[in-house]
C-alpha cells in the first residue's frame, strides 16, 4: 500500500513549490484576463472572454502572433544549424581549444539587455560601427538606416537572437558529443566511412536526444525573449517588429490594459504548453521506435 | 499531519514578512523619477537636510528610471506596497484620481503655500477643483539651431515660420548637413508631430472632444513632415531616431535645427561646450498660430499612506524656494516657483528666456482617460507616414482608432 503512494509523496514538495511559483501566478492571470480590470490591476466585474475577443479583433496582435512564430523558428533553427558544426569543431582536439570555447561562450556571460544596447549603438545609422565598417570595406557607399524599417531591423534582430542562443545550444551539444564513444568512429573509419557518412550515421543519430532538448528549451526561451527586440526597436516602427511579449508589455504598462495583456500572456502560455507536449510526445515516440 | 504543521509555519512566516513590510511609524517613503545622474545625489542631500531638521522622521527615496516608473507604480499599487509620496507624469494623474489612489492635498495647502507656484504649472494638477499634485518638474519645448551651420549657409536669423524653416533646411542641406532633426521613435514621437499640427491651428482634441487627427490641419502638418523627409531635409532614417539620437546629432553639429526641451542646454554645456547654438521659438503656421508642448511632473500623496502628516512636511520642505532652485538648476527644468523665477540664474539666461517666452503658447497633454493609448496611436500613424505611407489614409485610420478610445 505504502509503496504505491510513496512516489507521489516524494514529488509532493516539488509540486508544492511548483504550485506556488507557477500555478498561483497562472491562476492570478486567469482572474485578471476574465475580468474588467483598471490600470492598477484591481478587478471589477467578470467579463468572460471579452478580453480574448478584443485580442483577436486587434490586427496588431494577430501580426505579432505570426511574427513570434517566425522569430522563434528562425532563431531556434539558425542557432541549431550553427551550433552543431561549432560544437563538433570545439569537440576536436586542437591547440587553443580552451580559448576558443571561452570565446564561443562569452556572449552567454553578458547580459542580454547589454548585448542589445551595444548592438543598438552598432546599428545606429549615422554613428554606428557596422555602417562605418561596411563603408571602410567598400561594401556600401552610403549609411544604411538599419533600425528605421522592419525590413532591415527584424533580420538583424534575428541574427542577434541566433548569436546569443548559440552558446547555450553549443554547450548542450558538447555534452552530447562527449558522450559518444570514440571507438565508434574508429570502427567506422576502419570500415572506410567518410567523415560525412560518420556524421550521418553516428554523430547525428546519437546527438538526437540532445537536439530535441535544445529545441524545446530554446523554443521556450526565444518565444519569451524580450530584451533584444525591446531595446533595439520597442517593437516599432509602427509595431512592425513586435512579438507577443513586447506587444504584451505595451498593452500592460504603456496603455494600461492589464486584462488584455493577461489574455496575451495566457495565449502564450497555452501555445508553449501545447508545443512542448506535442514535441516531447513525438520525440519520445521516435526514441522508443 | 506534518505537512499541515509545515504549512501553518510557512504561513505564519509569510505573515510576519508581510507585517514587516508595513511602514514604520515616522517613515516617509518616496518614489522619485531619475531625470539625470544628478537626481539621486540631490535626493540624498534632501534626506540629510530634512532628517536633521525633523528628528523622528526618516525618509526613504526610491530612485526609479523614467522608462519604468509607470510600470513600477502600477505593480506597487496593485500589490498595495506603494510609497507615501511619488513623482508621476501629470498626464497620468487622471487615472490615479479616478481610481481613488491619490489624496487631495487641499487640507494641507495654505494660501501662502499655493502662492509659491506659477499658476500655469500648478493648474494641470488640479482636477474637479481639488489639488492632487504639486508640480515638481516643469518643462517646455523650443527650437535649437546651430549658429555655425546657419552662418555657413548664409541664414541671418532662425526661421519664424515653417515655410522659412523649409528654405533654411534646404540651404543647410546644401552645406552637407541635415537641415531639420525629426524625431520618429519612442517617447514623444507624437509630440514632435503636434508642433507642426498646432501651427496649423489644429488641436489634439476638437471642441466636441473628438480626435483632431481627422482635420485638414492635421493632414497639412503630416504632409509637411513627409515632404521634408522626401526632399532629404531631415536626417535619414527618421524612424530609427529617438529624441536622444536627434539630440546627439545636434551636439555633433550634424543637424541644423531641432525642437526639444531645455535640458539640451545643460547637456551641450557638458558634452559639446564649443558648439555654437541658439534657442528660438517654434515656427508658426500660415495664420501665425504656434504651439509648444508643456509638461509637468507632479508629486502626489497616496490615499493609503499611513504617515500623511510627516509626508506633507517633506513636501513642504521640497517646495521651498531654496530646494526648488537646487533641483531645477541641476536638472535643467523651468522654474515652477515665483520667487525662484526671479533669481538671476533664470533672468540672465538667454536659453531659458526663449522657453519661458513660449509658455503662453504651451499646450499640456489633454486630461482624459486613455490618453496614453491615443498618443500611441498617433505615434504609430506618424511612423507609418514617415516610412512612406499615405498621410491621408494613415490619419483617417488613426482618427477612427483614437475616436473609438475617446468614446469610452
Amino acid at each position: 500500500m505504502q509503496n504505491r503512494f510513496l512516489p507521489y509523496l516524494l514529488t509532493l514538495p516539488s509540486l508544492f513549490l511548483a504550485a506556488v511559483v507557477i500555478f498561483w501566478p497562472v491562476w492570478d492571470l486567469i482572474q485578471i484576463a476574465t475580468h474588467d480590470v483598471n490600470r492598477f490591476g484591481q478587478l471589477r466585474e467578470f467579463s468572460g472572454l471579452a478580453n480574448f475577443a478584443a485580442l483577436t479583433a486587434d490586427p496588431d496582435f494577430v501580426a505579432a502572433l505570426w511574427r513570434t512564430g517566425l522569430w522563434t523558428v528562425l532563431v531556434v533553427g539558425g542557432a541549431l544549424l550553427l551550433s552543431i558544426p561549432v560544437a563538433m569543431i570545439l569537440n576536436t582536439d586542437f591547440y587553443g581549444r580552451g580559448l576558443a570555447r571561452v570565446i564561443v561562450m562569452l556572449p552567454w556571460a553578458v547580459s542580454l539587455t547589454m548585448t542589445a544596447v551595444v548592438w543598438r549603438w552598432a546599428l545606429s545609422g549615422e554613428s554606428g560601427m557596422l555602417n562605418s565598417a561596411l563603408i571602410g570595406l567598400g561594401l556600401i557607399d552610403h549609411n544604411i538606416q538599419w533600425l528605421a524599417q522592419a525590413g532591415t531591423a527584424f533580420p538583424m534582430q534575428v541574427l542577434i537572437g541566433i548569436l546569443v542562443t548559440v552558446p547555450f545550444t553549443t554547450t548542450i551539444f558538447l555534452g552530447g558529443l562527449s558522450s559518444i564513444p570514440d571507438d565508434l568512429y574508429e570502427a567506422a573509419a576502419l570500415e572506410g566511412a567518410t567523415p560525412l557518412q560518420q556524421f550521418r550515421e553516428i554523430t547525428f543519430p546519437l546527438l538526437k536526444p540532445f537536439i530535441n532538448i535544445a529545441i524545446v528549451l530554446n523554443t521556450i526561451y526565444v518565444f519569451n525573449s524580450f530584451p533584444i527586440i525591446w531595446v533595439m526597436t520597442q517593437g516599432g516602427p509602427a509595431n512592425s517588429t513586435d512579438i507577443l511579449v513586447t506587444h504584451l508589455y505595451k498593452l500592460a504598462f504603456r496603455i494600461g490594459k492589464l486584462g488584455e495583456a493577461s489574455a496575451v500572456s495566457l495565449v502564450m502560455f497555452a501555445i508553449l504548453l501545447i508545443f512542448t507536449m506535442i514535441y516531447v510526445r513525438l520525440a519520445m515516440r521516435e526514441q522508443r521506435a | 499531519m506534518n505537512l499541515a504543521k509545515w504549512t501553518a509555519g510557512l504561513m505564519a512566516g509569510m505573515g510576519m514578512l508581510a507585517f514587516a513590510a508595513q511602514a514604520e511609524a515616522g517613515e516617509v517613503r518616496v518614489t522619485v523619477a531619475e531625470y539625470s545622474a544628478k537626481t539621486g545625489p540631490y535626493f540624498e542631500q534632501v534626506k540629510k537636510e530634512f532628517e536633521a531638521k525633523n528628528p523622528g522622521i526618516t525618509v526613504k527615496f526610491e530612485v526609479v528610471p523614467w522608462d519604468v516608473l509607470l510600470q513600477k507604480l502600477t505593480t506597487d499599487i496593485t500589490a498595495g506596497t506603494n510609497a507615501d509620496l511619488s513623482i508621476i507624469g501629470t498626464r497620468w494623474l487622471i487615472d490615479f484620481v479616478q481610481q481613488d489612489v491619490a489624496e487631495p492635498l487641499d487640507s494641507y495647502i495654505t494660501p501662502e503655500f499655493k502662492g509659491r507656484f506659477i499658476d500655469t504649472f500648478l493648474s494641470p494638477s488640479i482636477m474637479g477643483g481639488k489639488t492632487y499634485g504639486l508640480p515638481i518638474a516643469a518643462s517646455a519645448r523650443a527650437m535649437y539651431y546651430n549658429k555655425e551651420l546657419f552662418e555657413k549657409a548664409g541664414i541671418a536669423k532662425p526661421p519664424a515660420t515653417w515655410t522659412e524653416l523649409q528654405e533654411d533646411a534646404r540651404k543647410i542641406k546644401a552645406q552637407g548637413a541635415f537641415g531639420f532633426g525629426l524625431q520618429g521613435k519612442e517617447i514623444e514621437t507624437d509630440v514632435y508631430y503636434y508642433y507642426a499640427m498646432w501651427s496649423q491651428g489644429t488641436e489634439i482634441l476638437n471642441k466636441d472632444g473628438t480626435s483632431g487627427l481627422g482635420t485638414p490641419g492635421a493632414l497639412e502638418a503630416a504632409k509637411l513632415y513627409k515632404s521634408m523627409i522626401d526632399e532629404g531635409l531631415t536626417e535619414p532614417g527618421v524612424t530609427s531616431n529617438n529624441r536622444e539620437d536627434v539630440q546627439n546629432l545636434f551636439k555633433q553639429g550634424k543637424v541644423g535645427m531641432m525642437i526639444t526641451a531645455p535640458f539640451l542646454s545643460n547637456q551641450i554645456k557638458e558634452e559639446a561646450p564649443s558648439l555654437k547654438y541658439g534657442v528660438a521659438a517654434i515656427p508658426a503656421g500660415p495664420t501665425g498660430a504656434r504651439g509648444t508642448y508643456g509638461v509637468t511632473d507632479s508629486m502626489i500623496m497616496f490615499k493609503n499612506s499611513k504617515n500623511k502628516d510627516e509626508a506633507w512636511k517633506l513636501m513642504d520642505f521640497l517646495f521651498t524656494t531654496e530646494q526648488r532652485a537646487k533641483f531645477t538648476q541641476g536638472e535643467g527644468f523651468l522654474p515652477v516657483n515665483k520667487e525662484e523665477a526671479k533669481m538671476d540664474y533664470y533672468v540672465n539666461n538667454a536659453d531659458l528666456a526663449a522657453f519661458t517666452a513660449l509658455l503662453p503658447d504651451a499646450r499640456f497633454a489633454p486630461v482624459i482617460p486613455g490618453w496614453e493609448e491615443v498618443a500611441q496611436i498617433t505615434s504609430d500613424a506618424m511612423q507609418k507616414i514617415y516610412l512612406g505611407g499615405d498621410p491621408e489614409a494613415g490619419l483617417k485610420d488613426a482618427a477612427a482608432k483614437a475616436n473609438a478610445v475617446l468614446k469610452k
